[in-house]
């Protein structure tokens, strides 16, 4: 029963009977058949529609979602309460927990201002090449610096969609994120025109009349 | 010099275009997150093949998408937003069933991004795929996905054992598999 064929037979025969895809970590070698199989299953019936009563019970979730505004993962990474980041998922965390500044407006591409603020000194302006992402931290916030003459700007190193630290690819000169395909220009936009992404939050940032940047994070 | 503004100083970006996040949301946003997670319950179900599962990854990216949308924000941006969710759930789903990591999904699994909208996929692409396959592949296919055989009928309607239908069934699979099929 171990060999291949009788494993994708099985899944094909699950598929084939409306019943779910049942796989295990040694399938893998057999992805790209089990999901054509998916694939051919699906697309013999077309495109399908939800069924009513799961669309009734998706509205009832959606409905008696919290009107409250939440916390979400990302924001709470941005403004340094990792710890928290677990239980918050999916919910709603209490409202005396909330870091006022960020939970009260969090959308993409707005600045973080930490609660308590202080500017930290990360590098010198010497030390960033035009035109290339530098990575830095300031407490816990984290940044890509980019110079342009003698400014620079700073967008956050998290993710707007997945709570996950980008990276700068120099081939691209992009920040891209390891946790799925997507990937934001220096401005911190997505480069996704399909499914444009929400905007990074940018980071305050300045430099000193003595060519030392500073961003501004926590202790 | 400074890119930003200290807090308190800082111009309102609350008004700028092209982002999503904003809370709570309203119902019309709601509406039209519903009419879109249509479209994202056709995209999912392309994929997995079977209501149960295509069921519950539509829940998970309504649920984990919609308290981040904007109010007021255009279905485009909407729909944008569920079907980026929609791709993240789907590689979790494939990653955790299959034990790999979603950087060894993202060229042949549920990752790519489609050129048409899924409501639009067409039925026809099984006709597509089986076109490009040897005439014994094509054929093991046809019985049993379109004509629904199972492995004892395919062998006797193609002279063969049900263990060289199996064998002959996953080969075809493989090379369905490496048929451009968007």
């Amino acid at each position: 029963m171990n060999k291949p064929e009788n494993r994708v037979d099985k899944i094909v025969s699950d598929l084939l009977h409306g019943r779910r895809l049942k796989l295990r970590g040694g399938d893998a070698e057999e992805k790209a058949a089990i999901t054509a199989a998916a694939r051919l299953v699906a697309a013999r019936q077309g495109p399908q529609r939800m069924n009513p009563a799961f669309r009734k019970r998706l509205e009832q979730a959606l409905e008696s979602a919290p009107t409250e505004p939440w916390l979400t993962r990302r924001a709470a990474l941005v403004a340094g309460f990792g710890l928290a980041a677990g239980a918050v998922t999916g919910g709603l965390l209490g409202r005396a927990m909330e870091p006022p500044a960020v939970a009260t407006r969090i959308a993409g591409g707005d600045p973080i201002n930490p609660i308590p603020g202080k500017w930290v000194d990360v590098a010198a302006i010497s030390d960033l090449v035009e035109g290339q992402g530098q990575r830095v931290t300031a407490g816990s916030v984290s940044a890509f610096l980019f110079r342009r003459g003698e400014s620079v700007t700073a967008v956050s190193s998290i993710c707007s969609h997945l709570p996950c630290e980008l990276w700068w690819n120099r081939g691209q000169g992009l920040l891209a994120c390891p946790c799925h395909p997507a990937s934001f220009t220096p401005e911190g936009k997505s480069t996704d025109t399909t499914y444009p992404l929400p905007a990074l939050n940018t980071v305050h940032v300045r430099v000193t009349p003595a060519g030392r940047v500073e961003v501004l994070g926590t202790d | 010099m400074s890119a930003g503004h200290p807090p308190g100083e800082q111009e309102s970006t609350s008004d700028e275009p092209g982002d999503l996040l904003q809370l709570p949301m309203a119902p019309r946003a709601t509406d039209i997150a519903l009419h879109e997670l249509e479209i994202v319950y056709a995209f999912i179900y392309a994929r997995v093949g079977n209501r149960a599962d295509a069921e519950d990854l539509t829940q998970q990216v309504a649920l984990k998408a919609i308290p981040r949308l904007r109010e007021g924000a255009p279905a485009s941006a909407i729909r944008g937003y569920l079907f980026a969710t929609a791709r993240s759930v789907l590689g979790g789903f494939w990653s955790t069933r299959l034990g790999l990591s979603e950087s060894e999904l993202h060229e042949d699994l549920a990752l790519a991004v489609p050129q048409t909208p899924p409501s639009e996929e067409r039925a026809d692409i099984v006709q597509r795929i089986l076109a490009e396959l040897s005439d014994n592949y094509r054929r093991v296919l046809e019985l049993r996905f379109l004509h629904g055989y199972s492995l004892k009928e395919v062998a006797a309607e193609m002279h063969s054992t049900v263990g060289a239908v199996k064998v002959m069934q996953l080969r075809a699979l493989r090379a369905a598999a490496k048929v451009k099929m968007e």
